[in-house]
């Protein structure tokens, strides 16, 4: 007689195999040179911008390719492509990028073998944080206009992140901003962050920034060589 | 907002527990924490939701577990509070030990009798 009830201890983190994807992809990379390098932000705070002032840097000494993440629309692949080799990754309506658009969007780029891979997100400061798209490096933008209290509201977008940068330093004069209050509130939650500051559309802060991608290209890709 | 497609996840993981079997499932126990990303109460909407027939005699618990941290300097473990990542004995940085993860903690399943003829 059957009828037996067995309980089974499972203890599975429900998103190991995204995770496994994850790292897959990032051992991959990191194996071929590429540092992949996941922008997050709030719509508007200047992540394409961004792309264009480091682009504009490296051209002629380095080589970079860009997927972009947007629910709808090619405009900040049109203003990109220009520039390095780009590919626009339209979600429809999810709020995310995810591991496997980031492969199609691989791809359509034939898989380039690159010194950088920057995967701008979503503009989103929440769901994002949550997914792993195999970068070795995560950054995240707030700009002078979002307010300097920010990085509380959003923890685990400031925990997973390596590095913050604050945008649009030429308004400073113009915003109750304090780079001292939000560069306090972040490293309460990852102490570890490096804070950077730029005003990308004035060309502000962009050598600081492209000499810290090289420094974390030299320091984060030495476990695969 | 994501719940539905995390819950679809699970139960697809619970499923395939069941190896192919008639069982049915009685429990489902995740465990979640404040910086996994997922808002309990809407998990266990989806689930009322999208249980189906195989899992709509299934009880769906989800028990909270607290952020936990350990000082990567000194070892000291303790509690985050208010996403305060620094060690409170030596400022340090920490390593998260629960609260961050969506788990599957366990899957009751009850064989049923085969229906004699």
């Amino acid at each position: 007689m059957k009828n037996t009830i067995q309980t089974m201890v499972v203890r599975r983190d429900v998103s190991a195999p995204m995770k496994a994807d994850a790292s897959k992809e990032r051992h991959r990379q990191g194996r071929r040179g590429t540092l992949v390098v996941n922008l997050l932000s709030s719509p508007g705070a200047g992540k394409t911008t961004l792309l264009e002032a480091t682009a504009q840097y490296m051209r002629g000494k380095q080589q970079m390719a860009v997927l972009v993440g947007d629910l709808e629309t090619d405009r900040d692949a049109q203003r990109l492509s220009s520039l390095a080799p780009t590919v626009q990754l339209t979600t429809g309506g999810a709020c995310h990028l995810d591991g496997s658009l980031v492969q199609r969007g691989l791809s359509a780029l034939s898989d380039p073998q690159v010194d950088f891979l920057f995967i701008e997100n979503v503009g989103n400061l929440v769901c994002p944080a949550s997914h792993d798209l195999g970068e070795h490096l995560r950054v995240v933008l707030i700009s002078t206009t979002e307010g300097d209290d920010k990085p509380g509201k959003y923890p685990k977008a400031f925990r997973t992140s390596q590095a913050l940068v604050v945008t649009k330093t030429d308004l400073l004069p113009h915003v109750p901003f304090s780079v001292n209050a939000i560069t306090e509130d972040a490293l309460r939650i990852q102490p570890d962050l490096t804070v950077l500051e730029a005003s990308f559309l004035r060309g502000e802060g962009v050598q600081s920034w492209c000499e810290y991608l090289n420094k974390q290209r030299t320091q984060l890709l030495a476990e695969y060589a | 907002m994501h719940e539905r497609s995390i819950m679809k996840d699970i139960l697809m993981q619970v499923d395939q527990l069941r190896e192919n079997t008639n069982d049915i499932v009685t429990e489902i126990r995740v465990e979640v924490g404040p910086l996994a990303g997922v808002e309990p109460m809407l998990l266990v909407t989806a689930f009322e939701q999208l249980a189906g027939e195989v899992m709509s005699q299934a009880k769906f618990i989800v028990e909270e577990v607290p952020l936990t941290a350990r000082c990567e300097n000194c070892d000291f473990g303790f509690e985050v509070a208010n996403y305060d990542f620094r060690c409170r004995v030596c400022g340090g940085n920490v390593i998260v030990t629960s609260g961050d993860e969506l788990l599957i903690t366990s899957v009751t399943l009850n064989d049923v009798a085969p229906v004699e003829s």
